[in-house]
């Protein structure tokens, strides 16, 4: 009996805004608890909350991204259930009518691509913090995080398995890192999802029951535990038994999911209108503000590099996949025209450090700036490219700059050309059997005299110019 | 509106009724649940419901910090907290 | 110098003449509070403070409209540093670290709060007797009710303690008491004075106001409590008059509208006769009347009873014991917590409401209920839109009768919300309304209602004006009525 799996994500993306949906709190990260909220976060009595017009504008860009309806009047609901991190006794979110409508984003499994639609976007406050293992007996709440701007992306039930979940919440991820407006940040819990997953015989209609994992935050843990729950379902159904509609936590130590009895009981939110926000309306020269300024997407920065850099697919692919990768492309094209020639240290020695230590190129000690530093450096002629190869490495352990490595090691390439002609006149006399071999025609030898060279140097002379001198004195 | 509808009401009100006020409060429920059923007395198709007499659209306010640090004077109208964070029994997920 | 019974404009006159100083009047008005315990009218008094202040306005040259008078500030106001209850056990000891706008705004034009009035448990009630702190006396009568929910504020003006005090008004709870109490109470259109630091109800239907013994300190107070505030998005931007002004327009030609559909068999026929002969002088005023009908009022109280819960159950889930307010003692885990806090916390009414409105907003209800209550609130709005093209000002009985004696309603919630039935449709449709004395029934006072068009305080009040020019029912005060 073959079973087919359908899932649907919820991503919260946390905004970059500067203060909260509702409230000017700060939204920054890491703060001491509870310093960083504000009468309404507290929600006191008779506080009132005022909405954040950046928020809306930032869920626009996504929308206009992911070519979605924009509601340009949307309108907040209350969504009520008991929780100790959530103050009012009620969240904010965009029920009836969301900023963001039904849009799509393409993602890709294996070289095949499909497209996800999604089934809106809109505005949310989000709760505080819970802390359960830091108090004998006791939860703490710290209500910084209380109020500060999510956007929930809901998705259509047409994700087939855990490769393309991944893939999705990674196109996601790229988007909104892109559009500038989340700053993809997993670990501080930027990026958060619920997976609702169900199981159903290939040719049933109707959708099996589905249980929601909450609160993923990584591409690794949305892997497994769609995995497990999948496993988990089947076993159910197949002993005959049925899978109950719930929620559910991904347990990553114990690779398990199960079920959050404390999240149970309140499951009738009785969601009403929140008399105290009237509709936000956008303006057609609002709207179109946004339109006009959004910013390049890799799609579009492919095709530019392609035509404009004159990079191929692969490599412009591989480039524009990545916010950091290619803005560490384009500084370092500030510095060179030889745009081929910065790519192929992405692609091959940074792509191949990057899977040494199979890390992201956000989590690598090598920023934009100085990735293009060291560029320069190779273009006017400070180092080799040989020793720039090490100096790569020496960022990638140190996170050092680019010319100080080159001044604490005395890496500047020896451009002196009597300095040169002297060792080379050097290596001549030391080697008389060799030259007699070259001088009757054994060319191949021509290398073995710039290797003693560069031996003699460390590397350091300029190929070229030893090339020029060696035929001069070989000649 | 029976016992069972007032119980799961309650439940979600975060509410305990006791021995005394159960039966009073459930019937007053009835009754005030069968006052307000007048309302279907009246055709109301495409109306569209009017939640706020200000038929406007809201002020909104620009991305800026204005709260300041005032972990202390939220702390100490706690029924309990410690230096940091609020307190209650507990949560088990 | 005596200033009980005092109006704000004569204790602005004795205190421009220097017949008197304000650290006088503040100490007078404590002496009178203290006389009067026995109205149970103030939750908390705020003396060393309001003494102080009127030490330090006697030293300052600024004379702003309410420098120096004695204000009495309903306890569903935050006001900071200084215990707000909202007549809740649930509240009994919460202090807010800010003060509402309306506090702002009258403390900034001088006034002197002098303490905090009773009212019913979060403003749930018609006769001030859900507060926890105890039932309100209404100064006209031993045991006899000051109405509600701004009790404690109808009854301190009715004893003539202090020349205004704040209200608010959700159902009626500015205008019912006025009506009980014998005095002037005005609720403004939704969105005149911002919400922010009232403890809300039914965040759709509040609105403060003020309560006094004359129409003319009302426009005083409203010129000081009306401002735009930015941190309340329905506050509206319109332009706020000086609603002093022009009080004195004739109000020759002026339409009223009588509306056709009010039942007045089910009035006390004291209370008719009254309300005719109030007619009757607004005729010899010049007024004239028409009867214009609003085909859904009578829905009004039944719509109401859906949305108030609603918004009430929903607003007063932060009152959880986690963050403010009372904790029941020592909780086993987390849900006793809640519900004993609440349910400890709350009284009867407040749970009934809460229960309603969960009821009526939870799965398979919603349409039935809550959004058929929003249409029908439409459907009257539109009846008020089409009546105003008609007149100039809606005028009704305030209420059904006069104050009655605490607990005489009963225990059927139903027969106290029919208290509301005239005043209610104002709020629903957010306009402004206004309660006037206009007789008396066995010595009791009893109000006369004038609900004006969307904005148009000024409009009412200068109605209110002229017959409180050429009438004394709002002169008149309680003396010697206490043992009636």
């Amino acid at each position: 009996m073959s079973w087919q799996t359908v899932i649907g994500l919820e991503i919260h993306v946390q905004l970059s805004t500067k203060s909260k949906l509702f409230s000017g709190g700060s939204t920054g990260f890491g703060a001491e608890p509870n310093t960083h909220v504000d009468l309404i976060d507290m929600g006191l009595p008779g506080v009132l909350p005022v909405a954040n017009k950046e928020a809306f504008l930032k869920a626009i860009r996504f929308g206009l991204a992911t070519n979605a309806v924009i509601n340009q009047t949307s309108t907040f609901d209350r969504k009520n259930y008991f929780y100790p991190d959530l103050p009012k006794g009620y969240q904010i979110t965009q029920m009836a009518l969301p900023i963001v409508g039904e849009g799509s984003i393409k993602i890709e499994v294996d070289g095949v691509e499909k497209i996800i639609n999604i089934t809106r976007a809109h505005l949310e406050e989000d709760a505080g913090k819970s802390i359960h293992d830091l108090f004998e007996g006791e939860t703490g709440v710290d209500l910084n995080r209380a109020g500060t701007p999510l956007l929930e992306i809901v998705s259509e039930p047409e994700i087939s398995n855990a490769k393309e979940a991944v893939a999705y919440f990674k196109a996601i991820r790229q988007l909104v890192t892109f559009l500038d407006i989340c700053d993809g940040n997993m670990a501080q819990g930027s990026m958060r999802c619920d997976v609702n997953v169900s199981i159903k015989k290939r040719d049933d209609e109707k959708l099996g029951t589905r249980a929601e994992i909450k609160n993923i935050n990584s591409f690794k843990f949305i892997e497994r535990a769609i995995n497990h729950e999948v496993e988990r379902q089947t076993r159910i159904i197949e002993s005959g038994g049925s899978v109950v509609q719930e929620t559910r936590l991904y347990d990553s130590v114990k690779n398990e999911t199960r079920s959050m009895r404390s999240k149970e009981e309140a499951n009738d939110y009785r969601y009403f209108p929140c008399p105290d926000l009237l509709p936000v309306v956008i303006t057609d020269e609002e709207l179109s503000l946004v339109k006009d300024n959004l910013p390049e997407l890799p799609d579009q920065k492919e095709k530019r590099y392609i035509a404009d850099n004159s990079l191929d697919a692969a490599e412009a692919k591989i480039i524009a996949s990545s916010k950091t990768m290619a803005s560490m492309f384009e500084e370092a094209c500030l510095k060179t025209d030889d745009s081929k020639l910065v790519a192929n240290w992405l692609v091959g020695d940074v792509s191949a450090l990057l899977n040494k230590d199979g890390i992201d190129i956000d989590e690598s000690r090598l920023t934009p700036s100085n990735f293009a530093k060291m560029v320069e450096r190779i273009s006017d002629n400070t180092i080799s490219g040989k020793i720039a190869k090490s100096v790569l490495e020496d960022i990638w352990d140190s996170g050092s700059d680019v010319d100080e490595i080159i001044q604490d090691k005395g890496l500047v390439q020896i451009q002196d050309e009597s300095l040169l002609e002297e060792i080379g006149q050097k290596i001549i006399d030391t080697n008389p059997n060799q030259v007699e071999a070259f001088k009757n025609g054994k060319d191949k030898l021509f290398g073995f005299f710039v290797g003693q060279v560069m031996k003699e140097t460390q590397g350091k002379a300029n190929p070229k110019s030893v090339n020029e001198i060696l035929r001069k004195l070989l000649s | 509106m029976d016992k069972k509808t007032v119980a799961n009401i309650a439940h979600l009100s975060r509410l305990k009724l006791n021995n005394e006020n159960e039966d009073r409060i459930t019937s007053d429920l009835e009754n005030i649940i069968k006052f307000v059923d007048q309302l279907n007395d009246v055709n109301v198709e495409d109306i569209a419901p009017l939640t706020s007499p200000l038929e406007k659209t809201a002020k909104t306010r620009s991305d800026e910090v204005t709260a300041r640090n005032r972990k202390d004077v939220f702390l100490d109208r706690a029924p309990k907290s410690n230096e940091d964070y609020f307190l209650v029994p507990r949560v088990v997920e | 110098m005596s200033i009980q019974y005092k109006t704000i404009s004569e204790l602005r006159s004795m205190l421009d003449a220097k017949k008197i100083s304000s650290k006088e009047i503040v100490e007078e008005t404590f002496n009178l509070i203290e006389r009067n315990s026995d109205l149970n009218a103030f939750i908390t008094l705020n003396k060393d403070a309001a003494i102080a202040k009127s030490i330090e306005i006697e030293n300052s040259s600024v004379k702003s409209s309410l420098h120096g008078i004695p204000i009495a500030q309903k306890d569903l106001f935050c006001t900071k540093d200084l215990r707000t209850t909202c007549g809740s056990n649930i509240l009994s000891n919460f202090i807010p670290p800010y003060s509402a706008t309306v506090i702002e705004n009258l403390e900034n034009a001088g006034c002197i709060s002098v303490g905090k009035t009773n009212m019913d448990e979060f403003a749930m009630g018609s006769s001030n007797e859900t507060s926890f702190f105890g039932g309100v006396v209404n100064p006209w009568g031993d045991k006899l009710v000051p109405g509600g929910s701004s009790g404690g504020s109808a009854s301190a003006v009715a004893a003539g303690i202090v020349p205004a005090a704040t209200g608010t008004d959700t159902g009626g709870s500015i205008r019912q008491p006025a009506s009980l109490c014998g005095i002037t109470g005005l609720k403004p259109t939704y969105g005149r004075i911002s919400r922010w630091g009232m403890i809300a109800f039914a965040s759709s239907l509040d609105q403060a106001g003020p309560m006094a013994r004359t129409a003319e300190d009302c426009a005083i107070m409203l010129n000081e409590m009306c401002s735009h505030d930015t941190k309340d998005t329905t506050s509206l931007s319109e332009d706020i008059p000086d609603f002093t002004k022009e009080l004195n327009a004739s109000i020759k030609g002026l339409k009223i509208g009588i509306v056709k559909e009010f039942d007045m068999s089910k009035l006390d026929d004291n209370v008719v006769s009254i309300f005719e002969e109030s007619k009757k002088h607004y005729e010899s005023l010049g007024a004239e009347f028409v009867e214009v009908s609003l085909p859904n009022i009578s829905l009004s109280v039944p719509a109401y009873y859906v949305v108030a819960p609603a918004e009430c159950s929903s607003n007063l889930s932060r009152f959880d014991g986690v963050k403010f307010g009372q904790r029941s003692e020592n909780p086993i885990n987390l849900e006793e917590l809640y519900i004993k806090t609440r349910s400890e916390g709350f009284g009867d009414e407040v749970k009934r409401r809460i229960l309603i409105g969960s009821y009526v907003l939870s799965a398979g209800f919603y349409d039935a209920y809550y959004k058929k209550a929003q249409q029908v609130r439409r459907l009257i709005k539109n009846d008020f839109d089409s009546a105003f093209k008609e007149v100039d000002v809606i005028m009704s009985p305030t209420t059904r009768g006069a104050a009655f004696k605490a607990g005489s309603k009963g225990s059927d919630p139903i027969q106290m919300y029919l208290e509301d039935l005239f005043t209610i449709p104002a709020n629903l449709a957010g306009l402004p309304a206004m309660s006037i004395p206009n007789g008396m029934v066995d010595n009791k006072p009893i109000g006369l209602q004038l609900i004006g068009n969307f904005l148009d305080e000024k409009r009412i009040l200068q109605v209110a004006h002229s017959f409180q020019k050429s009438t004394d029912w709002h002169l008149k005060t309680p003396e010697g009525n206490k043992l009636s």
